[in-house]
């Protein structure tokens, strides 16, 4: 009996223990069961995830197409204008250079003309010969950068070139005599009454210009340059047109003052003989 | 913007005048008072009682040429610091050296061109 009941003893021991483990596993399958519910829950959640993520996908697929779409055709007119801008660019280019040679073109003719304005409105502001003499060669030391020049007047009377102002040693030799029409450069000058460049404008050769002062057709006298400064290397095109409109006026202020001195000569006489007249 | 004085020495009353006009067309010296004088003799008195901010002067000149008057006020009047501006016929390196080594602010040859006349003036009257 006390085996049997030892027995039992044991069996109801391992049996609690038994129940007790049981106990335990059963708790486990419960936290299983939860952990596994859990588990599907998160499943279920991400596979209705995944599908929006994939409807966004698709929806974003869409309109980044669009927009490759639309910044392609952005890019095709941007390369258009760039184009655009880039032939109007050259072509503004192109106009500020024209513009610039143009403002130089100006300021030249500004200068030129400032020059004529100086030259003739000192030629016309004296009705003295010797004056006007003095003004012409002041015109071209200073404005056409002659060195060595002669200035000459018709003698209305011989039809002779007499010398009337120089400057330098080669206009020297006309001293005290006269040039004859059709003798020499100066005389070939006044003569036909047209501008000559017997070197081809080259200032290292004796006379580089010989110009007629004329009004209208009537010759009344010849400049000849022949030489310029040592820094000018030759004459431009602004120092024809000077010289030409410089001869113009230069002619016709020399006119003008011989006719003044003329008059003024007569005037002088005519006071003289009246004067004698009256005391008789 | 104050009004400039400016001195303009050449003999040559022609170029006297073609200078006050290519001032008259700088826009610093637009609306300057100009002085003239006909010799460096004459420009050294303007220059003893008057101010002046620019002097622009000829080489050759009667009395006093301009590289003595240069050098008159450089030396005699002690005054360094007035811009003088030689504008000569004499164009050779060795002219402008020794102009420049006298006391010359600037050297231009003759005929002169407007555009270095206002470069050379915007350099010393620029504000």
């Amino acid at each position: 009996l006390i085996k049997r009941r030892l027995q039992m003893a044991q069996d109801f021991d391992e049996i609690m223990r038994l129940f007790s483990k049981s106990e335990d596993l059963l708790e486990m399958i419960r936290k299983g069961r939860a952990f596994t519910e859990e588990l599907m829950c998160e499943n279920e959640r991400l596979r209705y995830r995944i599908v929006q993520i994939e409807t966004e996908k698709i929806d974003l697929s869409d309109a980044l197409g669009k927009e490759v779409d639309r910044l392609q055709v952005e890019n095709v007119r941007m390369c258009q204008k760039l184009e655009f801008l880039d032939r109007r660019f050259k072509e503004v280019e192109a106009e500020n250079k024209d513009f610039a040679q143009r403002y130089v073109e100006v300021e030249e003719h500004n200068e030129s003309l400032a020059n004529l304005y100086v030259a003739s409105y000192r030629l016309h502001s004296t009705l003295d010969p010797v004056e006007v003499i003095e003004c012409i060669k002041e015109v071209l030391i200073n404005m056409v950068g002659s060195e060595e020049f002669s200035v000459f007047i018709v003698d209305d009377e011989t039809n002779e070139l007499m010398l009337a102002g120089y400057e330098g040693e080669i206009a020297r030799r006309f001293e005290g005599r006269r040039v004859r029409f059709g003798e020499g450069i100066e005389g070939a000058v006044a003569e036909s009454g047209k501008m000559l460049l017997p070197n081809g404008n080259d200032p290292s050769r004796d006379v580089c210009v010989c110009v007629p002062l004329r009004i209208k057709e009537r010759v009344v006298g010849v400049i000849a340059l022949y030489k310029l400064l040592p820094h000018k290397k030759r004459l431009t095109t602004l120092d024809f047109k000077l010289l030409e409109l410089l001869a113009g006026h230069a002619a016709t202020a020399l006119v003008s003052s011989k006719l003044y001195a003329q008059t003024d000569r007569r005037l002088r006489t005519m006071e003289g003989v009246m004067s004698l007249l009256r005391e008789r | 913007m104050t009004m400039k004085n400016v001195l303009v020495v050449d003999d040559s009353a022609t170029f006297r005048q073609l200078l006050c006009m290519g001032l008259s067309r700088v826009e610093v010296t637009s609306h300057a008072s100009i002085t003239e004088a006909t010799d460096g003799q004459d420009a050294l008195s303007k220059v003893q009682s008057g101010h002046f901010d620019l002097v622009l002067t000829d080489i050759r000149m009667p009395r006093l040429d301009g590289l003595e008057f240069v050098r008159q006020v450089r030396d005699g009047l002690g005054n360094r610091e007035l811009p003088i501006i030689i504008i000569s016929t004499k164009g050779e390196e060795t002219d402008i050296e020794l102009g420049m080594r006298i006391g010359a602010s600037g050297y231009l040859t003759k005929p002169i061109s407007m555009g270095r006349l206002k470069e050379l003036v915007m350099t010393f009257l620029g504000e």
